[in-house]
């Protein structure tokens, strides 16, 4: 645990070494914050003010108002929980399924390994967006529904990382030493090799986080996403579009948000593959059994 | 090369008979289902028995999967519960205007991305490689959604050049006019695409350029040009033609965002239509369509294969 930490800070030293990755780190912290703490800010996303509506930026509403009047800085904030917390739960649930697949795949892969990668190549055969919205017709429209649909989405990812690493390391002395000693199946996919792939594991996960934001954003903009009035980025965009000729900066700065919200994702994702790829290459050449 | 083509073609059947009794066991699983839509909202107890009589729904699930499979087989895949149209003409509607879509699409990825991948690959990080690089991060980052809306907003809103909404019109009809509503569609897709293709030809080129054939050719006196236009070029291709074909069978459904952005009729959009209005005969016909072409495209892209590489073989 205590070496995982200082890995951990370690990864966030050098992440923060560079510009591009400080920069997403530190905006994706101010939407974090804000998220977080939206209701001690004096913002209200669902005040209706008709007389009020379509207004363009201004002192008092920074990103304007909607066509009811609300002021859609209070909504960007407020989209932020529903954009994050749609990430978070989806990245959380296509790590808790996707991961066990890729483990027990890697490990046997016997028959076992075979079955389970169909039923991936079946998730893969469909677009995200229409797995999704399959889904969701089914489930019918609601966060949870949203949050299952892209969390599925994202399992192949998972479980394509983790039996690719796995069946790398499966075969390697420190795997067969904790074998030789009596370890089980169990015990070797969880304890031994687990800790050994973590690192492109977090990387999937920041990865995912960006696609699950733009995945949601996109449901809602197809209007099948969270339900109004619950505030999101991808369902102001639908709005705005309507407004385009009356208010342009409606549909553009919520737009805007979650452009760079998904861009620091992204940044800090590639920039991770990068240093992990570069350890690797140093390490290859020396051993790779033991754990690093 | 033939008996290799049926046997894929083979292959797709287990494949389609599996994801079209998901789908229909899906459909079938949903309260309410086809009758709650047939009857309508206010319908009585009465009508809604009256409905699943008459429509067959309280016949076992499998015996109605293969009264239906039966007419599929025919190439029958019934009505839409809206329109009363037979779904197989509604898709064949559509399926034209989804693939000129697509096609112009992946025609603005490789005018963009291909220039680009090699700009960068020739001198690896190098400041133009980052400035590229960049540029393929933005193109993959930036939601097609909210591109589509910033080029309405330049293009049909301030410059009134181009259509903010597009309609299908067949290119060899009226090449302009079908230009003009397809222009930013196909940029707005084609800008993603071109990321994609970026990316992954610059990883390629730049590997294939460490090669001992490249060193070869070099220590042979080979031209600069012709080695990176010739012997690079065509090795790299390989991984190329996947990223494209599969890019191509991802727009057949997976362009809805875009379709949906200039509400371009293609068959992304009858499909949300179809679920939002719960349209299930539409439903399950639009998704083995686009299972289909998504087969064919992946069946096309390996023969392609044989035909780049003659080491590849297909017995």
């Amino acid at each position: 645990m205590k070496e995982a930490l200082a890995a951990l800070t370690s990864l966030l030293r050098r992440l923060l070494a560079r510009r591009g990755p400080a920069l997403s780190l530190a905006f994706l912290a101010l939407v974090a914050l804000a998220a977080i703490f939206a209701g001690l800010l004096p913002l209200d996303p669902l005040a209706q003010s008709i007389a009020d509506s379509l207004k363009p930026p201004s002192a008092e509403a920074w990103f304007g108002t909607d066509e009811l009047g609300r002021d859609i800085l209070s909504r960007v904030v407020y989209g932020a929980r529903t954009s994050l917390v749609t990430a978070f739960g989806a990245v959380l649930i296509a790590a808790l399924v996707g991961i066990p697949v890729g483990l027990v795949a890697g490990f046997y892969g016997d028959w076992r390994d075979s079955l389970l990668m169909r039923c991936i190549d079946v998730l893969l055969a469909l677009p995200n967006i229409l797995f999704a919205m399959a889904l969701i017709a089914v489930l019918g429209r609601s966060q949870g529904a949203a949050l299952i649909a892209v969390g599925i989405a994202g399992i192949p990812g998972f479980a394509r990382i983790a039996r690719a690493q796995v069946m790398a390391l499966r075969q390697l002395d420190f795997v067969m030493a904790v074998r030789s000693f009596g370890g089980g199946p169990g015990y070797i996919m969880l304890r031994t090799l687990l800790p050994n792939i973590l690192s492109p594991l977090v990387v999937q996960a920041i990865v995912l986080a960006s696609i699950a934001i733009l995945l949601e954003a996109a449901l809602a903009f197809l209007g099948v996403g969270v339900p109004p009035p619950t505030p999101s980025w991808g369902e102001m965009l639908r709005t705005g579009k309507s407004y385009l000729y009356e208010a342009p900066t409606y549909a553009v700065l919520p737009g805007l948000v979650l452009t760079l919200t998904i861009l620091s994702f992204d940044t800090i994702g590639r920039a991770l593959t990068a240093i992990l790829d570069r350890d690797e290459t140093n390490a290859s050449g020396a051993t790779i059994g033991g754990r690093r | 090369m033939t008996a290799y083509v049926l046997r894929r073609l083979a292959q797709m059947l287990p494949v389609l008979l599996i994801a079209s009794f998901a789908i229909f066991a899906m459909i079938h699983a949903v309260p309410g289902g086809p009758v709650a839509v047939i009857a309508g909202e206010n319908a009585t107890a009465e009508e809604i028995a009256e409905v699943t009589r008459r429509f067959g729904f309280d016949r076992p699930m499998l015996v109605q999967y293969a009264d239906w499979l039966g007419r599929a087989l025919t190439g029958d895949f019934g009505l839409s519960l809206h329109s009363r149209q037979s779904v197989l003409q509604l898709i064949g509607e559509r399926l034209p205007a989804t693939l000129q879509l697509a096609l112009a699409a992946i025609l603005v990825a490789l005018v963009i991305g291909i220039p680009v991948a090699v700009a960068s690959a020739v001198r690896p990080n190098s400041w133009l490689d980052r400035l590229l690089s960049g540029w393929s991060a933005l193109a993959l980052g930036v939601p097609t959604f909210w591109l589509g809306i910033l080029l309405i907003l330049l293009f049909a809103v301030e410059l009134r050049w181009l259509p903010s909404a597009s309609r299908y019109v067949p290119l060899w009809q009226s090449p302009l006019e079908a230009l003009r509503s397809l222009a930013l569609p196909a940029l707005t897709l084609g800008v993603y695409v071109s990321g994609v293709l970026g990316r992954f030809l610059r990883a390629s080129l730049i590997s294939e350029a460490r090669a001992d054939y490249v060193r070869t050719a070099r220590a042979k006196g080979v031209p600069e040009q012709r080695v990176v236009g010739l012997h690079i070029m065509r090795n790299a291709l390989l991984p190329f033609v996947t990223i494209v074909g599969l890019m191509m069978a991802h727009f057949i459904g997976g362009a809805v965002v875009t379709e949906a952005v200039f509400t371009y009729p293609g068959l992304g959009r009858l499909l949300i239509q179809a679920i939002t209005t719960r349209d299930y005969p539409l439903i399950q016909g639009c998704i083995l369509v686009i299972l289909i072409a998504y087969m064919l495209i992946n069946l096309a892209v390996d023969m392609l294969y044989a035909w780049i590489d003659p080491r590849i073989e297909y017995r």
